[in-house]
């Protein structure tokens, strides 16, 4: 029997009509890019612009999804942590881009570079999270237009795994790679990734587009992502989202493409409901979710690798919406064989803050889900044949060798749910998940130990900065 | 045929009723204030109160108010100066280097349901467009929508450069990061956490 469950089942004759239904729109409302430096590259190769409108034709979206990667490998500071995208496992970094932090009282504060740093110090010593976030809070105690280098030099220095560079503007982008090339010098290989996204309906941000542009020409991979809020930036309905992200998306990749073929992509569109009675935006939603299902195999459609929203939620505490709304949006991505999340630790209302606690509860969450999406082993040893039939019907497996080698590691173990009988966890002296979360906290923030770095580099790295700062 | 006709198809987001109702009132002689105020502004009150209550749905109060609006274009010619149709001028935007237009859009439309007279400069505006605009216009409230912290501050030249010009325009300020403690530190007359309630603050101003 056919199961139909909505958002597994796709046909490829549905994914033929969502692509073919984006190239109508590609060639008949075009993409708007307000960067001359933008319109200069699609005009030198051709292409139909009516002032900074651009028209795709179908051959130069295929051609340029012709020479994205399926999958590429991000080196990290530290090699035994660079990762593969593309590659089957999935890829998770923190928040991005929240202004404020909400604390366990409720109260909202702004977020400082110390915030960006004790995030750090999490990321460096997460079992879950494989590479940094550019923006995990938005600093306020620094200047805005020199932010993204006391974020990059603050992750660098305390963490060594893989890093996003920045898309705030065209200057950011240039500087991260500059200190990029300070840790792998002159190189093409991936050792950034990047957000790019657009602005919905159909048209890019010049910053946006001119960051995109910059990575590019340097082969760093840019996520290239769109999304439009339903009933208000883009169609209400799922297909008509679907659509209208999709062409805007397939748009920024062509550029990407044109600047240099073979730059690595990640394929990413969303999309979340309007909240009806106020006009707000919906992060964590059934809606979104499905977005999610659908966007993964368009991207398998397309072959190349592709990015889901993370642990969102519309809360502000870590209560019981929180934990119900952020599995939701990670299981969908999870199963659907998303390749990289963003924003899967951490965050509370709307993408608006992110909580300490909060970040401790989704690595649960987030290993549980890892450990979820392992395939299961089917080897001789795992049927354990010889063992069953050794026992028969009285035996007792806690005193076998094959449990004894495995007790350790066969089960994910949480580090913040509790698995206690009533009475333990009655008598337990902090009860409340986010007290739990507090002590852990504590512990990993004081346990933390910066990573090797060469004091050259390091010099190197902190002198970059100040310059350009002007201290 | 009555006013109150009039005022059940705003309700109802029935511009073709509200046009045709307004026409023939209009002919039939009905006072022209009764069919405005009693008809056509009444009712888009009333759909404040509903929207605001969350019976109404944001794309309802948006085709009420549309409604509204076609009604009172049938009326306008007819209207002498003392029956202005406008509340008054709110020039608004979304300040410099800041593209985030959702909450705008939505504040600038409620606005304009209320029946002011709204001048939506976009987004990415500067200062200088504010204030130019807003004495072009003779405008009551500037009306500034940020949503990155790092574009507040474009709020507060914003705001400086109202009073350098010595304007009496007001200033109101609004959009996800904004607080009102930051709309005390900029000078700013106003600040609202939503659309409803920059609407009120707007007649609170004007009044
Ligand atoms: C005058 O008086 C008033 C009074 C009340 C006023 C008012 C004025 N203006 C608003 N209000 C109030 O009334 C409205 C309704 O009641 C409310 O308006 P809001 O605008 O708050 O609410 C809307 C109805 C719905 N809300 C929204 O529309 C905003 C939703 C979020 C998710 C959001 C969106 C949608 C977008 N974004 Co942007 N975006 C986020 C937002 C996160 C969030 N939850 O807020 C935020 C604001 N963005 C952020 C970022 C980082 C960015 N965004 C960017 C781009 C975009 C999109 C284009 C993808 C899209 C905008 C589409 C559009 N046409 O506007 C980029 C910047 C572009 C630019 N230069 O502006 C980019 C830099 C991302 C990038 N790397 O490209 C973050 C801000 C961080 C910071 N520094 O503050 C962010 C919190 C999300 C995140 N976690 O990353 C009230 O605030």
């Amino acid at each position: 029997m056919m199961i139909n469950r909505a958002i597994i089942n796709f046909d490829k004759s549905i994914l033929d009509q969502i692509h073919n239904r984006s190239l109508e729109l590609l060639q008949d409302c075009g993409i708007r890019f307000p960067s001359e430096k933008a319109l200069e590259v699609f005009r030198s190769k051709g292409f139909r612009a009516n002032g900074q409108t651009v028209y795709f034709e179908e051959k130069a979206i295929i051609d340029a999804l012709g020479t994205v990667p399926a999958q590429f490998t991000i080196k990290a500071r530290n090699p035994e942590k660079s990762i593969c995208i593309g590659g089957g496992d999935y890829m998770m970094a923190p928040g991005y881009g929240p202004p404020f932090i909400i604390e366990t009282t409720g109260e909202k504060r702004d977020a400082t570079l110390e915030d960006v740093h004790k995030f750090c110090k999490l990321v460096q010593t997460s079992k879950c999270l494989d590479f940094n976030s550019s923006i995990v809070v938005q600093p306020n105690d620094v200047p805005t237009e020199t932010a993204h280098l006391d974020i990059l030099l603050g992750t660098i220095l305390l963490t060594d795994k893989p890093l996003m560079g920045s898309t705030s503007s065209e200057v950011a982008a240039l500087d991260s790679l500059r200190l990029a090339e300070k840790i792998w010098g002159n190189t093409n290989d991936p050792v950034m990734i990047s957000l790019v996204d657009s602005l919905s309906p159909l048209q890019y941000a010049d910053e946006s587009v001119e960051s995109l542009m910059v990575y590019a020409k340097a082969g760093q991979p840019v996520v290239v992502h769109s999304a439009c809020s339903l009933g208000t930036t883009g169609p209400i309905t799922i297909a008509g989202s679907l659509v209208i992200s999709n062409a805007t998306t397939l748009a920024g990749i062509c550029l990407s493409q044109l600047l240099n073929p073979g730059t690595p992509i990640v394929y990413g569109l969303g999309g979340s409901p309007t909240e009806m009675r106020t006009g707000g935006y919906v992060n964590a939603s059934p809606e979104d979710a499905k977005h999610t299902a659908i966007v993964t195999a368009l991207a398998r459609y397309y072959g190349i690798p592709c990015r889901s929203q993370g642990a969102l939620t519309e809360s502000f505490c870590l209560d019981y919406q929180a934990g119900m709304e952020s599995a939701m949006m990670m299981t969908t991505a999870a199963l659907s064989g998303v390749d990289v999340s963003l924003h899967t630790c951490g965050t509370y209302g709307s993408m608006l803050a992110m909580s300490f606690e909060k970040f401790i509860a989704d690595e649960d969450l987030c290993g549980s889900l890892k450990k979820l999406i392992k395939p299961v082993e089917f080897s001789e040893e795992a049927f354990a044949m010889d063992l069953i039939k050794e026992l028969g019907t009285s035996g007792n497996y806690l005193m076998q060798n094959h449990t004894m080698k495995r007790c350790r590691t066969a089960f994910f173990e949480p580090v913040l749910s509790t698995r206690a009988i009533h009475i333990k966890w009655q008598q337990m002296e902090l009860r409340e998940m986010d007290k739990r979360a507090g002590k852990i906290l504590a512990d990993r923030l004081s346990s933390y130990e910066k990573p090797d770095i060469d004091p050259m580099l390091e010099r190197d790295l902190v002198r970059y900065v100040e310059q350009r700062k002007g201290v | 045929m009555t006013v109150k006709e009039i005022f059940d198809a705003v309700l109802a987001f029935d511009e073709a009723t509200v046009t045709g109702k307004t026409q023939a009132e209009l002919d039939g002689g009905t006072d022209i204030d009764a069919i405005l105020n009693d008809g056509l502004i009444s009712a888009m009150d009333e759909v404040g109160e509903r929207f605001s209550s969350g019976e109404l749905f944001v794309p309802e109060m948006l085709m009420a108010a549309q409604a509204m609006k076609a009604g009172l274009a049938i009326l306008k010619p007819h209207l002498s100066a003392g029956q202005s149709q406008s509340k008054g001028v709110v020039v608004i935007g979304t300040v410099k280097g800041d593209l985030h237009d959702i909450g705008k859009n939505l504040v600038s439309m409620m606005m304009e349901g209320a029946g002011f007279e709204v001048v939506d400069l976009g987004v990415d505006v500067e200062s200088e467009a504010f204030v130019k605009t807003a004495a072009e216009k003779n405008a009551q409230v500037i009306a500034l929508s940020a949503l990155l912290t790092t574009t507040m501050p474009s709020m507060e030249s914003t705001v400086k450069a109202v009073k350098e010009a010595g304007m009496a325009t007001r200033t109101i300020i609004g959009g996800a990061p904004v607080t009102q403690a930051f709309a005390d530190q900029i000078g700013a007359d106003g600040y609202s956490a939503d659309a409803p309630g920059a609407v009120k603050l707007v007649k609170e101003l004007v009044a």
